[in-house]
């Protein structure tokens, strides 16, 4: 019933009989899962945990696909292999796989934890520690590191659930991650959870290419100096990125779109950030692209603001860096209150009309963000019903002279290099045979009421 | 009810024969479609510039037609005589004032038309990518516009004696209703007590139907997240599918009480005039 494959054929053996439904069920998303078995399929005697006692250090075990009972502690160095059809689940409020040994490594195995609030499908205590290919069904934590350092956290897919016939309970973050450095988490897919990936306390961590949909916090970052935020893409979070209390980050070639639900949603929220080097992202379809708060001496670069309500935001932000960054088709492109001192130059915002005599590609003329809006509900958020009102364009402008203590592009790009995505929507031709339509009545109208003698 | 439809029916024709009409007719569809070339290379979908400054444009166009179509009709009916010798026929001020209305009514709604169809047409042709449901929404918004702005013009012609204090009062009220109107708030606002301005802001919207309907549409385009946390039970309630029904019974009942007022200022005059 059980096998252990010890030696090295064997286990070659096995990676390419279970290559096919490793792939298979990548391809598929977390559902696809088998239902759970009954008891009577067990393995009869062993449990999981008596089979991983019972490995000595550096031994890999693949798991036929069974399911097993959580949970399980692993106390020594052991690979184990669940080929993506050996299903582990937890009731109780342990984790389901408590990881206490170095270089521990998990692959491949579905995971379900059918609890909520603070308890965790997977918790790691020790270093290099590699979680790869996992898919994780949780009500509350995903996966929790606490003082683990230099971890690989790759290709896993977290999800949130609601156990079957329990109310919905307090969901937590997918990865969490505190006082632990150095780890590296790419190409995990997170969904329906608290933050998706959250970290604290964590120095020098590589968080790359994950796809983060439906959480509050996409990525949810605390005090990780010297971490890299790359080439993330977060969907309908309520904030996409939230970076504060760091120095010498680089968040670089994420994109986050379509973060409005929420009043206060954004696609990358840097608040005390500072030295650190935000380029080429693409923030589209946000409430807020960019917002910055009380973070100083950055640089951002290359990025591109699309259809978002406010392009960027600044408060309190100063000696700042802004280069080549573009600002298109935001319904206003940006707000500053409180942020001299910025260096901007050779952003493009498309809802300026600059003017360049000399044809050197770059305005003769300064663009100045306007603080009169951001000033005013400052005082008072109430008149944030203002927004964009014919009335209060008229009268922030009225404010034009003021605009000098704000932040100024003092050489706005007149056109953009890169070309951003613009989008399309379905067409189905509804609005021109609307638009026919429209004009043959209003036209019959005309004539059959107004000019015809009757 | 005969009455209503020969009054209206004569409203239209007098409405088409208008030269106004058809000069704001031109103005309207001048303006949306350079806005539609202007933005033809991005989408026109959910709250963005290109919806945003369609907004404004509207904002600041229909109102003002609306308000001078519909206060000169009315001044002229006394003005050149013809309220007088109707008021010798057994027709109900009532039924004249419903008439008058409705009348104004299809005329401004059919400019709107014959713009939106133009504007739907064109952006076929460029190939621009208009999501229908955003089209929809602005033909809708732009037809509230017009039929709460038409009550506003009835009380102005109601009340002024000729069309040059029609035209003066039209355009004071326009200028206050779309531009002044945040700097009227917030200068008054800035006396009350902190915890006042809040509600007295949104009462003050619900009697401003350029910014009633204006919040209506960003909300419907996905932008009420924009107008921060003190306002998201209201953007709640508009994003369900009730909120459509709550928008227009507020209309219904601003055009009612409107129509109300208008006949008890023409009833009057008919009885001490």
């Amino acid at each position: 019933m059980m096998k252990y494959s010890h030696s090295r054929a064997g286990r070659q053996f096995l990676v390419l009989l279970l290559f096919p439904l490793l792939v298979v069920d990548l391809l598929f998303p977390l559902y696809s899962q088998p239902a759970y078995a009954d008891s009577t399929s067990y393995p009869p005697g062993r449990s999981l945990q008596d089979i991983i006692d019972a490995a000595e250090p550096g031994d890999t075990i693949d798991l036929p696909p069974e399911t097993y009972q959580g949970p399980v502690v692993i106390r020594t160095r052991v690979t184990l292999r669940g080929g993506g059809r050996a299903t582990l689940i937890n009731t109780t409020v342990d984790p389901a796989i408590t990881i206490l040994a170095d270089g521990v490594t998990l692959q491949s195995i579905n995971v379900q934890h059918d609890q909520d609030g603070k308890t965790t499908a997977i918790q790691v205590k020790a270093n290099e520690v590699t979680l790869e290919g996992l898919a994780i069904h949780t009500g509350g934590y995903g996966i929790m590191l606490r003082d683990a350092d230099r971890a690989k956290i790759i290709h896993n897919r977290i999800r949130w659930f609601i156990p079957q016939g329990q109310p919905a309970g307090e969901r937590g973050n997918g990865i969490d991650l505190y006082n632990s450095h150095g780890s590296q988490i790419g190409n995990n897919e997170i969904s329906y959870l608290r933050d998706g990936i959250y970290l604290e306390n964590s120095r020098n961590t590589t968080v790359d290419g994950n796809k983060l949909t439906y959480l509050r916090y996409g990525i949810h970052c605390m005090y990780i100096n010297g971490s890299k935020i790359t080439n993330n893409v977060g969907e309908y979070n309520t904030t996409g990125a939230m970076v504060m209390g760091v120095t010498n980050v680089v968040v670089s070639g994420n994109s986050f779109a379509k973060q409005i639900r929420n009043v206060h949603s954004q696609g990358i929220l840097l608040y005390d950030v500072r030295t650190s080097s935000i380029t080429n992202n693409l923030v589209e379809g946000n409430r807020v692209g960019i917002y910055m708060e009380k973070s100083a001496e950055n640089e951002l670069r290359d990025n591109v603001a699309l259809r978002n309500f406010i392009g960027i935001q600044l408060s309190q932000a100063a000696g700042n860096q802004f280069h080549r960054n573009g600002f298109i088709a935001n319904v206003i492109d940006a707000e500053a209150v409180d942020s001299a001192e910025n260096v901007m130059n050779g952003n493009y915002w498309d809802s300026f009309q600059g003017m360049d005599v000399d044809r050197d590609g770059i305005s003769d003329i300064p663009y100045a963000i306007n603080p009169f809006y951001q000033r005013l509900i400052s005082r008072n958020s109430a008149y944030q019903l203002f927004f964009q009102s014919p009335g209060m364009n008229f009268l922030s402008d009225m404010f034009a002279g003021d605009k000098a203590s704000g932040s100024v592009d003092q050489a706005p790009l007149m056109k953009l290099d890169t070309k951003a995505p613009i989008g399309a929507v379905r067409k189905d031709g509804t609005v021109m045979v609307t638009g026919w339509l429209l004009l043959f009545v209003s036209v019959i109208t005309i004539i059959y009421l107004g000019v015809l003698r009757s | 009810m005969t009455d209503i439809l020969q009054v209206a029916r004569r409203e239209v024709k007098m409405g088409f024969r208008n030269p106004w009409a058809y000069s704001f007719l031109a103005l309207f569809c001048t303006f949306s479609l350079s806005l539609l070339i202007i933005n033809s290379q991005n989408i026109v979908q959910g709250y963005s510039a290109i919806t945003g400054s369609m907004l404004s444009l509207v904002l600041y166009l229909l109102p003002l037609m609306t308000l001078f179509l519909g206060a000169f009709s009315l001044t002229a009916e006394k003005e050149e005589g013809s309220w007088q010798l109707l008021s010798t026929y057994p027709i109900g001020t009532l039924s004249f004032i419903i008439g008058k209305y409705t009348g104004l009514a299809v005329v401004l709604l059919v400019i709107i038309g014959f713009g939106y169809g133009l504007m739907g047409l064109i952006s076929g042709l460029l190939g621009t990518s208009f999501d229908s449901s955003t089209y929809f929404l602005f033909l809708a918004f732009s037809a509230g516009l017009v039929l709460l702005f038409l009550t506003l013009a009835l009380f102005i012609g109601s009340l002024s004696r000729n069309r040059w204090q029609a035209l003066t009062i039209s355009v004071s009220i326009w200028f206050f209703a779309v531009i002044g109107w945040p700097t009227l708030l917030i200068s008054i606002l800035g006396m009350v007590p902190y915890l006042w301005v809040k509600p007295l802001l949104v009462a003050a919207t619900f009697i401003n139907p350029a910014e009633l309907v204006r919040l209506f549409v960003v909300v419907k385009l996905g932008g009420g997240s924009v107008l921060g946390p003190e306002y998201f039970q209201w953007v709640e309630w508009i994003q369900r599918p009730n909120g459509n029904l709550l928008f227009m019974s507020v209309c219904l009942l601003w055009i009612l009480c409107s129509i109300v007022g208008v006949y008890k200022i023409w009833e009057r005059g008919r009885t001490h005039g």
